[in-house]
């Protein structure tokens, strides 16, 4: 598909269509979509920025390319005045005091948001159904699961409600509900894109990234939310990614695989399959495809999982009701704490928490904690060795296809394990895009650091190649 | 100390689907058990800094954070009754 935002700004500055009638449109979507993807909806301050474009274009004045473009925000988002829910109980009635920095460019690019979307709450899941707002309904077929913890963003996009969503990936939060609805979804490189604004889960892997039906809306978003922010010092200085550098590929020469991806026991038969058709399609264009050794699938997951655990622990201990929040009053202070974190967090929240102070504690962060930090630099290490050898490595999105709603909350350990091709990308803070090609639930393109021009040229090349 | 006393969650108590992932991390083969804490390199650099100065926030962020107050009393955060232990 070709660019959405640019095919909307045509119609606007060709006065096509109105930005009021486009914005009216969308809500009337999302107001009327059964998909369980809105969390709020940003109607009254949407409008009035429509008029304000419709103002400009009726005065023939120039428009910039994002101007009145609808789009969706992942509720863990701080938007100014707006309410900011995490999808949780404790801050259901929460408002946010200020906006993110991610938020604030696209305003100041005058995209329009829309929409506060569902998600897993707090970033806690890999279905969208650990929700106060009823589980998130795949796009393609309702009895699945949109995938998570972006799922409602993910199902905006795909069904057209918006045109372009910002999500979160910490362990595969963007690229996996893309997968599962077939769009584009971007995680970057960690610290491209300022995380000051986004509630924390993982601090040291959250990333900020768009979902889109095209690489081209990709790269205009992914250029608008990049930069250096004083308010996130682990932010670096990056340089914008043009469509004729995105258009030219011939740079990328070889790549790699993961061998024990594909002959692990966790991957079903048809992604196996499919994965495999796509490499000979690769190598068939003269592109030399290279089998790389990783480690293993339980491994990466238990990684992940202790660090991501111990961070949340610690970044959700901030969440007790004191200052803000749904608090329930005990009898003293103490007992206020544990009783409004007892009712308001779910059942996947508590046990992350649990399971990140047990970690964290004396006796077990010697062989788990401690443990998890040192395979992290061998993952990281391991990817530097990769990529002195490979421009892209290539990957399937996750092992299966999407589940039906209700069964992911059965098990939370299978829930767990499906992230194993996503999490290891986050552990060493490497870009990855999703793309809905190859596989049924997509295909993960990944490169060194902040090598996202090279994501995308090999993206644009596969799309004409298989 | 408990994990619900260390999470503050009522109750709580270690989940079985966790402890099979801390027992495979146990088992995994690491090449070496410290962590040099170098994959990251997301460090500040000195001469970077952030300038170490106070920002008023503005009367509508005051306001929000008031609004947000769980309970509030003449403009003024309410907050639990307080018993050492």
């Amino acid at each position: 598909m070709d660019s959405q935002i640019k095919k909307i700004h045509q119609q606007l500055v060709s006065k096509q269509i109105s930005c009021t009638a486009l914005i009216q449109e969308k809500l009337a979507l999302l107001k009327e979509n059964t998909h369980n993807t809105v969390n709020s909806l940003l109607e009254s301050s949407a409008l009035e920025l429509a008029v304000k474009v419709d103002e400009k274009l009726a005065n023939n004045e120039e428009i910039g390319l994002l101007e009145g473009i609808p789009f969706g925000i992942k509720d863990v988002y701080m938007v100014q005045g707006t309410y900011t829910t995490a999808s949780s109980d404790l801050l259901k009635k929460y408002k946010s005091a200020y906006t993110a920095t991610a938020i604030q460019k696209l305003l100041d690019a005058g995209a329009i948001p829309l929409v506060k979307e569902n998600c897993d709450s707090f970033g806690h899941g890999s279905s969208s159904e650990n929700t106060i707002f009823g589980a998130v309904k795949n796009a393609i077929n309702p009895e699945l699961v949109a995938g998570g913890s972006s799922g409602g963003s993910a199902v905006n996009v795909a069904k057209d409600y918006t045109v372009f969503s910002i999500g979160g990936d910490t362990g595969g939060s963007i690229r996996q509900p893309a997968g599962y609805n077939k769009i584009y979804g971007l995680k970057p490189t960690y610290g491209r894109i300022s995380r000051y604004g986004l509630m924390a889960y993982t601090s040291s892997t959250d990333c900020v990234g768009p979902l889109a039906k095209s690489i081209e809306d990709i790269r205009i978003v992914l250029n608008v939310l990049s930069g250096k922010d004083k308010k996130d010092q682990t932010t670096f200085t990056s340089t914008n990614i043009s469509e004729e550098e995105v258009l030219n590929n011939d740079n990328v020469k070889t790549v790699g695989y993961f061998k024990n991806f594909v002959e692990s026991d966790v991957i079903s038969a048809e992604i196996k399959t499919e994965f495999l058709n796509t490499i000979e399609k690769i190598k068939a264009k003269g592109i030399e495809v290279k089998e790389l050794d990783f480690f293993k699938p339980d491994t990466l997951v238990s990684t992940y999982y202790t660090l991501a655990m111990a961070e949340t622990a610690s970044n959700l201990s901030r969440l007790d009701g004191t200052n803000y929040g749904n608090r329930i009053e005990g009898k003293n202070l103490k007992e206020t704490y544990s009783i409004t974190r007892s009712e308001n967090f779910s059942e996947e929240s508590k046990r992350r928490i649990v399971g990140g102070n047990q970690v964290l504690s004396q006796g077990f962060s010697d062989e788990i904690y401690l443990k998890g930090l040192a395979l992290r630099d061998q993952i990281s290490e391991n990817f530097n060795k990769d990529f002195e050898e490979v421009d892209i490595i290539l990957s399937p999105v996750t092992p299966n296809t999407p589940p039906k709603i209700g069964e992911s909350l059965k098990d939370p350990l299978a829930m767990y394990l499906s992230d194993a091709y996503t999490v290891g990308f986050s552990l060493g803070q490497l870009p990855t895009l999703t793309i809905p090609q190859g596989t049924a639930t997509g295909l993960q393109i990944t490169a060194a650091k902040n090598n996202e021009q090279s994501i995308l040229q090999f993206a644009n090349f596969l799309k004409e190649t298989i | 100390m408990t994990v619900d006393v260390l999470s503050s969650i009522k109750g709580a108590k270690p989940s079985e689907a966790v402890n099979k992932l801390f027992e495979a991390i146990k088992n995994a083969q690491s090449t070496n058990n410290n962590s040099s804490n170098n994959v990251n390199n997301n460090f500040v650099c000195l001469n970077d800094l952030r300038e170490d100065v106070v920002n008023e926030s503005s009367a509508i962020e005051k306001k929000i954070i008031i609004e947000n107050f769980p309970k509030e009393k003449n403009g003024y955060l309410v907050v639990s009754k307080v018993i050492e232990d």
